[in-house]
Parts: C-alpha cells; sequence; structure tokens
C-alpha cells in the first residue's frame, strides 16, 4: 500500500461554528476503513482535496465517539476550498499521524488542558474522550478566545459551564474583546468566565500537582506564559505536554518541512510529535 | 568482499555487458561541469571528472516527481519500475545515497524510492580530490558498501571490489572479462589510496562540532554569513543529501491532474510557513542556521548529515564555504 494514498471519505454533516471555522464530519467510504480507522488524541490526518492539494488537521473527535469530525479554519487556499464543499461531497483521508497524547499514562490523574483559539480543536478530542471514559480524576479546561462569537464549539462549553461539574469537568472561559453576549455570558457564570488571557483564568485555582497533566494547544506566543504559569505553581516540565503545529507535508518524516533543532537533536513534528513534554522543548531548539 | 581485476581493454566490453541491465547513466562532460546522464557508449563517458551539478540522488528522488495521477476522481499511482544503470558514482554520493536511505527507507518506506533503489545497480569509481573535497575528514572518502561494483584505477586497467549480490552475477555471467588479482595489482592499489589521502586540501574538524554548533546558536559568525547569502537555495538543490519536497497538484487536462513533488529548499522563506501567515523560520539567518544544524546533525547511527562532496561550495554563487563557516562558529565560541 501506498502511504501517499489517501482514502475516499464523505462529508456527511457541515456545522458552522464561526464566522472561520467549520466542522465537517466525515465517513469513509470504504466500511473496512471506516471500521479500522481507530487513533490517540492529538493525532492528525492528512486531508487530500484531490487535484488541489493537501494539509494536515488535527482530530477533533474522541476515538470513543464515530464517526471522525475535523474543525477546520479558513486559513489558506485549501481551507479556503474545502469550505466551499457541502454535504455529501468527497475528500481523501490518510492517517493518523504523529504519536498523540500519552493518556493511558495519565490516567487517575488530574487532565489540565489549556486551549488558545483554534487550539481548542484537538483538545476536544482529549476532552470528549476524557469525558466518556471517565479514567480520570478531574478535567480542567481553560479555554482563551478572541470574543464570544470566536468560541469553537459554543454549545458545548456553554453546557458544560452548566453541567460541567457532574461530569468532572471544570471549564473557565477567557475572551479578548468585549461584547454584549461575553458580558451576558460573564453575569451567567460569574466564577467561570471573565475578561483576560487564558493565564488569567489559573488564578484561584488549585490542583495537585504530583497528580496533574497539563496539555496546552494554541498559537505559538501562548505556549511561553502557559508554561511558565504552570511551572511556578510547581508542575514538573514533564507532566507539561503540548501539541505543536509546522507545515507537515508527507506526515512520515520524508519531506522535511517539520524538521526542528539543531545538531545535537533534531526532531521531525509528524512523527517524533506533534505532541511534546515541556522537557523536548528544553532539549530541542526552535520547538516553540 | 571479493576483489577481481578487468584489464584496460575489457573496459569497453564490461561496459556494453551492463545494458543488459537497463539504461546506464554515467558522468559526462557538458562545458565546464558534469552530468549524469544517459550513456551509449564508453566513449562519451568521463570517468576523471570532479563532481556533477547534481548528485546521484536525482535518479532517487527526482527534481519533479510524478506521484499520482487523478482519474475520475481517483488517484492512480505512477510507478516507473525501469531497472537502470549508474555508473561511476563517488564514494561521497554513495555515502549520500545511504543516508537518504535512512529517511526514505524508515518505516513507512517510500515506494517511489524504494523501488528505484531496488532496480538501481550502482557502479563506484575512485576519485582524486579537489580543493572543495572535505570527505575524507567525514569517513566517506571511502564505501565500504552502498554499491554493487567500484572500480578502482589501476595503471593497466580497474581493480574491482563486488558489493552485492546483483555485483556478483554481474561478474559471474561475464567471467571471461575478469581476472585474479595480483600482488602488484594490490600494490598500485595501496600506492593510489596512498596518494589520494594526501591530496586532500580541506577538511572538517568534527571534533565536538555537534555539540559546539548548538553553543554557538547565538554566534556573530552566523549572522555575518546569512548577510552574505543570497537565500538562493543553489546549495540544497545540490546536496546529496538535502531531501526537502514540495507537492503540488496540476491540472493538466479538463479532467486530469497529477500529483508531483519537487525539491524545496530551506532557505526559501516559504519553508517554514503555515496557513494564517505564521513563519516559524522568518529570517535568512534562521533559515541559514537551520541548514547548518541540519548537515551537521550527528546522528549516532549513521553519522553527520554531510558527506563533504563540496558541491555546496563550488556552486554557491556568494562563494561560501561551508567548512569555513562551521571553523569560524567554532572559532568564535572557544
Amino acid at each position: 500500500m501506498n502511504p501517499y494514498q489517501s482514502y475516499d471519505a464523505k462529508i456527511i454533516e457541515i456545522r458552522e461554528l464561526t464566522s472561520r471555522e467549520k466542522l465537517f464530519t466525515l465517513r469513509f467510504t470504504d466500511r473496512e476503513v471506516e471500521e479500522g480507522f481507530t487513533f490517540k488524541p492529538g493525532q492528525f490526518v492528512i486531508v487530500d482535496l484531490r487535484g488541489y492539494g493537501e494539509f494536515p488537521i488535527s482530530l477533533c473527535s474522541p476515538p470513543t465517539r464515530k464517526p471522525i469530525q475535523l474543525c477546520i479554519r479558513r486559513a489558506g487556499r485549501l481551507t479556503r476550498f474545502i469550505h466551499k464543499f457541502g454535504e455529501g461531497d468527497s475528500v481523501g483521508i490518510r492517517g493518523p499521524y504523529g504519536n498523540g497524547f500519552p493518556l493511558e499514562k495519565m490516567e487517575g490523574a488530574n487532565l489540565i488542558l489549556v486551549a488558545g483559539g483554534l487550539g481548542m480543536a484537538p483538545l476536544r478530542s482529549v476532552l470528549w474522550y476524557a469525558i466518556d471514559t471517565g479514567k480520570f480524576e478531574k478535567i480542567y479546561l481553560f479555554y482563551g478566545t478572541k470574543s464570544y462569537e470566536d468560541i469553537l464549539f459554543r454549545d458545548e462549553i456553554i453546557y458544560l459551564l452548566k453541567h460541567g461539574e457532574k461530569l468532572n469537568c471544570h471549564v473557565k472561559l477567557a475572551y479578548e474583546v468585549e461584547t454584549p453576549s461575553c458580558i451576558y455570558l460573564e453575569k451567567g457564570f460569574s466564577e467561570k468566565v471573565c475578561k483576560g488571557v487564558v493565564t488569567d483564568l489559573f488564578r484561584g485555582e488549585e490542583f495537585d500537582v504530583n497528580n496533574s497533566y497539563a496539555l496546552i494547544c494554541g498559537p505559538p506566543v501562548m505556549y511561553k506564559f502557559v508554561i511558565r504559569e504552570l511551572l511556578d505553581r510547581g508542575l514538573s516540565p514533564g507532566r507539561i505536554y503540548m501539541t505543536l503545529e509546522r507545515r507537515m507535508k508527507c506526515g512520515i518524516g520524508k519531506c522535511g518541512h517539520c524538521v526542528v533543532g539543531t545538531s545535537v537533536s533534531m526532531k521531525y513534528i509528524c512523527k517524533d510529535g506533534p505532541v511534546f513534554t515541556y522537557w523536548d522543548a528544553l532539549s530541542t531548539r526552535g520547538l516553540i | 568482499m571479493r576483489y577481481v581485476k578487468l584489464s584496460a581493454e575489457n573496459f569497453s566490453p564490461f561496459f556494453e555487458a551492463l545494458k543488459e541491465l537497463g539504461k546506464i547513466y554515467g558522468p559526462v562532460k557538458r562545458n565546464s561541469t558534469y552530468t549524469f546522464v544517459q550513456v551509449d557508449n564508453v566513449k562519451e563517458l568521463s570517468l576523471d571528472y570532479t563532481r556533477t551539478i547534481l548528485p546521484p540522488k536525482k535518479f532517487f528522488v527526482k527534481p519533479r516527481d510524478k506521484l499520482f495521477r487523478l482519474k475520475k476522481e481517483n488517484w492512480e499511482d505512477i510507478k516507473d519500475g525501469e531497472s537502470f544503470v549508474l555508473f561511476g558514482v563517488h564514494s561521497c554520493d554513495i555515502h549520500g545515497l545511504k543516508i537518504l536511505d535512512k529517511v526514505y527507507l524508515g518505516d513507512p518506506p517510500d515506494p517511489y524510492y524504494k523501488s528505484r533503489r531496488e532496480n538501481a545497480f550502482i557502479v563506484g569509481i575512485s576519485c582524486m580530490p579537489d580543493e572543495y573535497c572535505f570527505c575524507k575528514s567525514l569517513g566517506t572518502d571511502f564505501a565500504m558498501d552502498g554499491f554493487d561494483l567500484f572500480l578502482h584505477e589501476l595503471p593497466d586497467g580497474w581493480l574491482v571490489r563486488v558489493g552485492s549480490v546483483k555485483g556478483h552475477e554481474v561478474v559471474w555471467e561475464n567471467q571471461e572479462l575478469f581476472e585474479e588479482v595480483t600482488e602488484e595489482d594490490l600494490k598500485h592499489f595501496k600506492e593510489f589510496e596512498e596518494k589520494r589521502a594526501k591530496a586532500f586540501k580541506r577538511s572538517l574538524n568534527k571534533e565536538g562540532l555537534a555539540d559546539i554548533l548548538d553553543l554557538a546558536f547565538n554566534s556573530q559568525v552566523w549572522k555575518k554569513y546569512a548577510e552574505k547569502c543570497l537565500g538562493c537555495g543553489n546549495c540544497t538543490l545540490v546536496c546529496p543529501t538535502c531531501r526537502c519536497y514540495e507537492v503540488c497538484d496540476n491540472w493538466i487536462r479538463a479532467y486530469e491532474a497529477v500529483r508531483e513533488r519537487r525539491y524545496d529548499s530551506c532557505f526559501m522563506p516559504t519553508h517554514g510557513l503555515v496557513a494564517g501567515g505564521h513563519n516559524f523560520r522568518p529570517t535568512r539567518l534562521d533559515r541559514f542556521r537551520h541548514r547548518y544544524y541540519c548537515k551537521s546533525y550527528f546522528d549516532p547511527s549513521a553519522g553527520f548529515n554531510c558527506v563533504g562532496c563540496g558541491r555546496c561550495d563550488e556552486f554557491c554563487p556568494a562563494r561560501i564555504e561551508h567548512v569555513r563557516v562551521l571553523e569560524e562558529v567554532r572559532e568564535g565560541l572557544l
């Protein structure tokens, strides 16, 4: 089998999440492929728009639920193109690629999910996996977003703000731009929603650093601040996991676009990652 | 390893016999440079060549490589399964292919590269270094494997090292062309190798190089050379171990498209660019330093990603010398 060959998948549902992001639900045409497709939260696939190109995108649905879902932001030529697709159209999918989060190692511990903007997409996979399996102590979700209109999976977030505690899930939201909807949301959940950046959400939160793992995904600028906040609280670098982005063309460590590091350690984001610990970041220059 | 001798008068028949294996590509002089092209007659070959512009990687990772053809909404594999002979490959380029093997044959193997590797018959040839070569200091001046036959020049012919089963088969089937190696031949072989070892003018001090470079991340030397560098990417295109590629889909007819990959270079500003406009290596300094780090990455199981062929120096329009940059970075730190 040619590893560059994608499987045909049909778009069975498209949901508009924000003005820039759409959620695509896909099912593989081949039944065997559909049934055999398993993955870990944090892994990604390559979407093949046949005749136009390929792009990597992380899986945003949990492995506990089928069919698979991809949250795609209109950001470049190909993503603009797929946004014109309709339900019933088909694309190619190959993968899953990357290492994913080692969640089996984290069972029984607290999960601190820190998401910024589109970083919510891969962490949503972890979030629902953790809720569905119930194998974790407590799930924290700290989500920083631009404005109310930019909240990804808004209905799910609001649902969790309301009923999260029942599911062992503690959700907090920070927004940057004040709009009437945000103020309304803040009034409703004064303890959980505030104006500010994602690190502001840590204020007043206590968690057992010896029994917690942090999982981070967001824009490049966010990592430094979030990691500092976590280290200050005493979380060890080996308990800080982050999922990173690069220009992955092949997904299997051949094309060289996602190579980072120096003469002593070089890593491929696509196959050595995209999930790395803070230890990796300390020993590999250019990772974050 | 098995050693046989090919006398000078049997060279041409040997070349003809190789045609059984497929098309033969060998070094041919074009103006002042050399290139690997298809050769029909032994007279066309320039076996005393220094280096070709593009290394033999162009036969395995092609500058433009068609992967799939889109027909009726489905991709069809494009296969090229022809056997061929690469005649007259230098030791450094054989080592270059071995480095590419690590990447392309690693799990999961690249099917295009793999089939070309399996279909290739590689005949190595001994060479004399010129002012750009520094392969000796990297240990890539002599190939112990990675070839089928290796020809070492003798005063009256060639000492042939047989490096693979396919090589054995060729020698077996053409027994009449080969003879046993004599003590005198071995003496000549040794003399040549000694003479060659003394001919190197340039060497790279690899002592602790990987660590030194890592420590010298903020060295001013990177900045100095990044300002001199034109960012053209020549060095990456001609490098036998550079293998970054870009993939693009092209419509060739109204209902037919091909997906092809082509050489990319980490010197191009788009190399680290992601959708949305963020660039992970925005400046020329970032990109320049990245290439040196990539080439000087020390893999405990394979060594450095550089084979010292000297192409990046010879074909650099800004006259930046690989060894010199690394030496200056080292000096700047110590």
